[in-house]
């Protein structure tokens, strides 16, 4: 059976229609597409620029810091807050040529054992209380 | 057979439209893509591509505790278009001059400048007037928040150094062109500069970045970290010492060096007058250059190290062989020598650890006498002299060093006193140092790390030997004598208690028009501590010190007393140990205790 002209005319349009909603669709998924694109990339641009706003800020603050602890700052502002620091002269330093650990133990035991237990009143005392289970 | 849902003729005409309409589209297509490309393709690419260049930060420059001495910021030169200001915008004027420091009424004459009359006699607009040179970027942010309209800034890079003059002829600076001028800016330059980078781009209309069209990009390289070996304690501490010295004497020049006793690295090494980095435009070239390294003296007695070590080196003496000091003149190789005479008689011969202690220009001569013209001058170079050193910071002077067949009948008497002999400070300096790291020649060396950008190590440098020159037990002689200076000799006051200091003055005439002046001197020390293990070597020397009262500069007059300051603090602040602890005084540790 032959098909007549306007049926085939009305499928080719239908096809030709729907072909053109289609490629309507890919584009405008295409053009959605890159719009995300473009707004990812602005959005990374963003980031780096803000990155390398807080870099220049850090660089600021390093060479600020730089500035602040030079020993000529130091030793002005030790002038003019009237703080009184010296350097360590060699006469008020005490060199201990034994283990300090060792030292410090001494001291400690020395503490314990000459004054508590010649006075007899040792730091501890040991009670009986009564059973904790009746 | 089906029926269609319209008529044929309306199909047709339907079709017949949307074809046309494709097929216009086509030839539109055809015509921009096809015939009118090259056009479009080059005025597109003129109007929207673009390349950016992304500069690399040029690294920092620390010292050996990783504190920052020079820096790459940024610094915003702020403006105006006077014809951008609005009204509304005028009540945040005050803050505005407030945070650039700048009068109100002189900011209101700035924004009120809106025209200028140009050499033609032309009547421009004012469209960018300077605010201020350098905002710094949080007063900046500040100002942008005043949302004033027609403010704003541009941005620049610029080289800071946040600690103004301290090791300024060590790390040198970066002039207005961003070209490295003398110091680690300049040696340094390959590893500090970085790479920029650069990527290629799309822009709109508004000549914004549009970020999705970036094609290429080469990010940018950081330039590398360089970590020095100066301390910028000990270099402050040296540089306050030259500061009190410049104020008490007015030298014409002094230089103070500090190294570390056994790899040689320089802990830290100023010279008088100074100046600041940020102001170098403000200062001459003279100041600028590193004296220590570039000009030349005489070492004087500083030298006669260098005949006793290479006799004793050579076997022809011992500590205690003795020479007669008491001559003026001796036979050398058929001819009367006639000596330079000694400041002091002396009732006995002299051993060799005297004339070093006592200084003995007649005993240094007749020690040279012992080596012979070679041997003097082959011992001179090999402690350094002659040759430079190695440092590699600025224009290293190799000194003066003439090779026995130039030498005039006197210099054998002259040369082992240290006259007739040109050196810098720092290979003064180093000959002592061969004697403190126990017999090896150093290198004079000034970096200690590269990094890069995240702080990692990239390259570490050490300590290197340029060659043998005494074997360690005549070094230990060496530094046993020199010991003898301090506590018997020249230096006394160079002395400090519980330590053994080795050292050696120098106090050389300067050559005036030709002859030698009695009245302007090069006076120096040149010591290290402890003598039996030494940790630093500190060499003081000021070139025509004006001694109150008008005495004269000899090295235990003004370098000595600053040796000994130096070293006090040097002994604390590097917690160098006394050789015999010293009976401990429980005065804070046990304070309040029974002990």
């Amino acid at each position: 059976m032959k098909k007549s002209t306007s049926a085939f005319v009305s499928e080719f349009m239908l096809y030709l229609l729907l072909l053109t909603g289609l490629n309507g669709a890919v584009w405008m998924g295409t053009v959605w597409m890159r719009h995300q694109i473009s707004e990812t990339a602005e959005f990374t641009k963003q980031t780096e620029s803000k990155l390398v706003a807080v870099e220049r800020r850090l660089a600021e603050t390093t060479a600020r810091l730089a500035s602040e602890q030079s020993p000529q700052t130091l030793e002005s502002k030790n002038h003019e807050l009237q703080l009184g620091l010296v350097r360590p002269a060699e006469l008020r330093i005490v060199r201990v040529a034994e283990s300090p650990e060792r030292r410090l133990a001494a001291k400690r035991n020395f503490q314990i054992f000459t004054e508590e237990v010649s006075t007899g009143e040792a730091s501890v005392q040991f009670t009986f209380n009564e059973p904790a289970i009746r | 057979m089906s029926k269609g849902f319209a008529s044929s003729f309306r199909l047709v005409l339907l079709a017949s439209a949307v074809l046309l309409c494709f097929a216009s589209v086509g030839v539109r297509l055809v015509h921009l893509h096809v015939l009118d490309r090259e056009r479009l393709v080059s005025y597109v690419d003129q109007a929207r591509k673009s390349v950016f260049t992304e500069q690399a930060r040029r690294g920092d420059i620390m010292d050996v505790r990783g504190d920052v001495l020079a820096t790459s910021r940024t610094f915003i030169q702020l403006g105006v278009d006077p014809h951008v200001l609005r009204e509304e915008d005028s009540e945040h004027w005050p803050r505005l001059a407030e945070l650039i420091g700048l009068p109100l009424a002189e900011l209101i004459g700035v924004f009120n400048h809106t025209e200028r009359v140009n050499n033609a006699g032309e009547i421009r607009l004012v469209r960018w007037a300077k605010l201020m040179d350098e905002v710094e970027e949080s007063t900046y942010a500040t100002i942008l928040e005043l949302g004033i309209k027609g403010v704003y800034g541009n941005r620049s890079y610029r080289r800071t150094y946040p600690r103004g003059q301290l090791a300024a002829h060590l790390v040198g600076f970066l002039n207005r062109e961003n070209q490295p001028s003398g110091g680690v800016e300049s040696f340094a330059d390959f590893y500090l500069r970085g790479q920029d980078g650069w990527r290629e781009t799309e822009k709109d209309g508004r000549r914004r970045e549009m970020a999705q069209f970036r094609d290429r990009e080469v990010p940018a390289n950081d330039g590398f970290g360089v970590v020095l070996s100066i301390d910028s304690m000990v270099q402050h501490l040296i540089e306050t010492e030259l500061a009190y010295i410049g104020e008490t004497y007015t030298p014409a020049k002094a230089s103070i060096i500090v190294s570390d006793a056994e790899s040689g690295f320089i802990l830290g090494l100023a010279n008088y007058p100074t100046y600041d980095l940020n102001e170098y435009g403000r200062v001459p070239m003279e100041i600028q250059r590193n004296t220590a390294v570039t000009d030349l003296l005489d070492p004087g007695s500083t030298f006669k190290i260098v005949p006793t070590a290479a006799a004793l080196e050579r076997g022809l003496v011992t500590p205690s062989t003795r020479f007669n000091c008491s001559i003026t003149s001796m036979e050398y190789k058929g001819r009367v020598r006639k000596f330079m005479p000694d400041d002091h008689s002396y009732d006995h011969p002299l051993s060799v650890a005297e004339i070093i202690s006592k200084s003995s220009n007649i005993g240094a001569a007749q020690l040279g006498m012992a080596l012979g013209e070679q041997g003097m001058y082959d011992a001179a170079r090999e402690f350094g002299f002659g040759e430079p050193s190695g440092f590699p910071l600025g224009y290293e002077s190799r000194g003066l060093l003439n090779p026995p067949d130039q030498w005039s009948a006197l210099e054998i008497t002259r040369i082992p006193a240290g006259y007739s002999i040109s050196a810098t400070p720092l290979q003064i300096h180093y000959s002592m140092a061969v004697i403190a790291s126990g017999g090896e020649l150093l290198r004079p060396q000034i970096v200690r790390e590269i990094r890069d950008a995240t702080g990692e190590t990239v390259y570490h440098f050490g300590g290197v030997a340029r060659r043998r020159v005494l074997r360690p037990e005549i070094a230990r002689q060496m530094a046993r004598m020199l010991v003898g200076v301090t506590e018997d000799g020249t230096a006394k006051a160079a002395a400090i208690e519980g330590y053994e200091i080795a050292g050696k003055t120098g106090t050389a005439q300067k050559l005036i028009d030709g002859r030698y002046s009695n009245r302007h001197h090069v006076g120096s020390f040149v010591g290290f501590f402890p003598a039996s293990h030494p940790e630093v070597v500190v060499t003081v020397i000021v070139d025509d010190a004006r001694i109150p009262g008008g005495g004269v500069n000899y090295g235990s007059t003004v370098a000595v007393p600053a040796f000994r300051r130096i070293a006090e603090q040097l002994i604390s602040y590097l917690d160098i140990k006394p050789l015999v602890a010293p009976e401990a005084q429980p005065r804070i540790a046990m304070e309040g205790t029974h002990w």
